[in-house]
């Protein structure tokens, strides 16, 4: 009765950075009572429904067209994309309302948007907007150097860039939905967003061997809150879902974070900055759902004309 | 020869591991096997397909440049589908609200569909809702309502197989600009099945309990068998 059939199970990745997390952050539901708005349940579960998917980075009401087309499953609206932000310095901070305003009009999956780190006010104005998904980004100049944004404190949800697990952890302590590397935006270098994943992978993968009087230390060593650590003990995963960001610029790239681990993608400068956008943006959202089949990955990458030029760091 | 039923979870974008988790948690005689379609050739061996929560357009895109739609066409006209949320949209006769240019539809139940019904996701919910025939049905089943879509109207003609409404929402939950309808109005159907074929507005795969996966394995897809 259970003798294997074709096609099932998938087939393994082979690399050597291959992880078997389990994909499936936990079912966040309250469980009872009435009608509750805004819950952790909610909030999480959007996050879920953009698993295997492409956020892109847009600047316009054209590009955001454009990015719903090539299947991108929501996008990022802002002033200036990373790279330029880079180039120009000075103090980046939340995009105009009025801009994000129209990119919500113009398409149909879910827009996101970024505010500075630990800037509150910009977090309200955004929700009150309606905004889908909040990211507190430090790819903006920093508002707060010591904390983070109560995120606890909304009905729409957070995302928040991390580097290593107890960076993670303390970022879902405050109430992030949703975890991405932070990776290097802006740079079209995706080694740093490598860095980051295979921490967060190694950190998990130690942690799952752990009893729980080690995970106490643990928890001091890495700064992490116990409760959550314990918790991803138990899932051998993030209890949200982890994104791949910063510095993804072609389908390889994609698929190699799909491949370290990661539940999908944001791609920022590297699809506007590239020379066919459109067919870019449509390769890497198919790059990110056939992560394991170097056929199609091969032809997706074909004739995709000029990456964005990298930054060597 | 024991009997092999194979439940494809159309895994192109979404939360589709949630429901292949969930199909394999069921303890039914026969156990059904849950396998990732990604291609024609694996939807070619499924019995049933679950098509998943995620991004309707994202979904239809990529089944279309992975040769899929027409496979799909093809399997919804003799095989059992479940669409949660993404993939209610897509099984839907029509869909007001798709993007410019419109969607692609695989038009296996008869209703009109609108996208993303309750606004932006700061409206999005969970809320406990009584099944008509599901097991336990005095222990209300939560409902996950994200970005969900909300349906407009039965559109079966008299030679359509019946469709049957399996839970609604009470009518003062519905979105503000759909306020002042009384309970039996079409917009307050989130559940319901036509023929083998079942839909949920909202994301059962998001909650511990599977009794929707048990419906759908036991009532669309082993009774067609």
């Amino acid at each position: 009765m259970t003798t294997p059939i074709p096609g099932s199970p998938p087939p393994q990745p082979h690399g050597a950075g291959t992880v078997n997390a389990p994909s499936i952050a936990p079912a966040r539901s309250s469980g009872g009572g009435a009608s509750s708005l805004g819950t952790f349940g909610v909030k999480s579960g959007l996050a879920q429904m953009l698993k295997g998917g492409v956020i892109m980075d847009v600047v316009n009401v054209e590009q955001a067209r454009i990015a719903e087309e090539a299947g991108a499953c929501a996008v990022m609206a802002l002033e200036r994309v990373p790279a330029d932000i880079r180039a120009n310095g000075g103090v980046a901070r939340m995009s105009d309302p009025a801009m994000i305003k129209d990119i919500v009009k113009a398409v149909t999956i879910p827009v996101m948007a970024k505010v500075r780190i630990g800037h509150f006010v910009e977090a309200q104005i955004l929700q009150s907007i309606g905004v889908d998904y909040i990211d507190e980004s430090e790819v903006l100049t920093p508002a707060d150097e010591e904390n983070h944004i109560n995120k606890h404190n909304f009905k729409v949800p957070f995302v928040c860039g991390a580097r290593d697990l107890g960076e993670a952890l303390r970022r879902i302590a405050e109430g992030a939905a949703f975890i991405r590397t932070k990776g290097e935006a802006g740079t079209g270098n995706v080694v740093e967003a490598v860095r980051h994943s295979r921490t967060i992978m190694s950190e998990i993968r130690k942690v799952a061997s752990m009893s729980e009087d080690e995970i106490y230390a643990y928890a001091r060593e890495i700064r992490a809150p116990f409760h959550l650590l314990k918790e991803t003990s138990r899932l051998k995963r993030l209890p949200v879902v982890n994104f791949a960001a910063g510095g993804i610029a072609t389908p390889a790239d994609a698929a190699l974070m799909m491949q370290l681990g990661c539940d999908g993608v944001f791609v920022g400068s590297g699809i506007f900055k590239s020379g066919d956008a459109a067919k870019r943006a449509r390769a890497i959202v198919q790059a990110v759902t056939h992560y394991n089949n170097p056929q199609i990955l091969a032809d997706v990458s074909a004739n995709l004309g000029e990456a964005m030029v990298g930054l060597t760091m | 020869m024991a009997i092999q039923v194979t439940i494809g979870i159309l895994a192109l974008q979404g939360a589709f591991a949630e429901h292949q988790a969930a199909v394999h948690r069921l303890s039914l005689t026969i156990r059904p096997v849950a396998i990732l379609v990604r291609t024609p050739e694996e939807l070619a061996i499924c019995d049933g397909l679950i098509i998943p929560g995620g991004e309707s357009t994202t979904i239809a895109l990529l089944a279309r440049l992975s040769g899929l739609l027409d496979p799909l066409k093809e399997f919804v006209k003799i095989k059992p589908v479940w669409g949660t949320c993404a993939g209610a949209i897509l099984l839907a006769q029509s869909v007001i609200g798709a993007k410019k240019g419109g969607q692609e539809l695989l038009q296996a139940i008869s209703i009109s569909i609108a996208r993303n019904g309750w606004g932006s996701q700061v409206e999005s919910f969970e809320v406990p809702l009584s099944v008509e025939g599901m097991k336990d049905s005095e222990t209300p089943f939560i409902g996950v309502f994200i970005r969900a879509p909300v349906v407009l109207e039965l559109s079966s003609s008299p030679e359509d197989t019946p469709i049957q409404v399996l839970a609604r929402l009470p009518a003062e939950l519905l979105p503000p600009a759909l306020s002042g309808l009384d309970d039996s109005d079409p917009k307050t159907i989130v559940a319901l099945r036509q023929g083998r074929h079942l839909l949920t507005t909202f994301h059962p795969e998001l909650t511990p309990d599977d009794r929707f996966h048990e419906y759908f394995v036991r009532h669309c897809v082993l009774s067609t068998i």
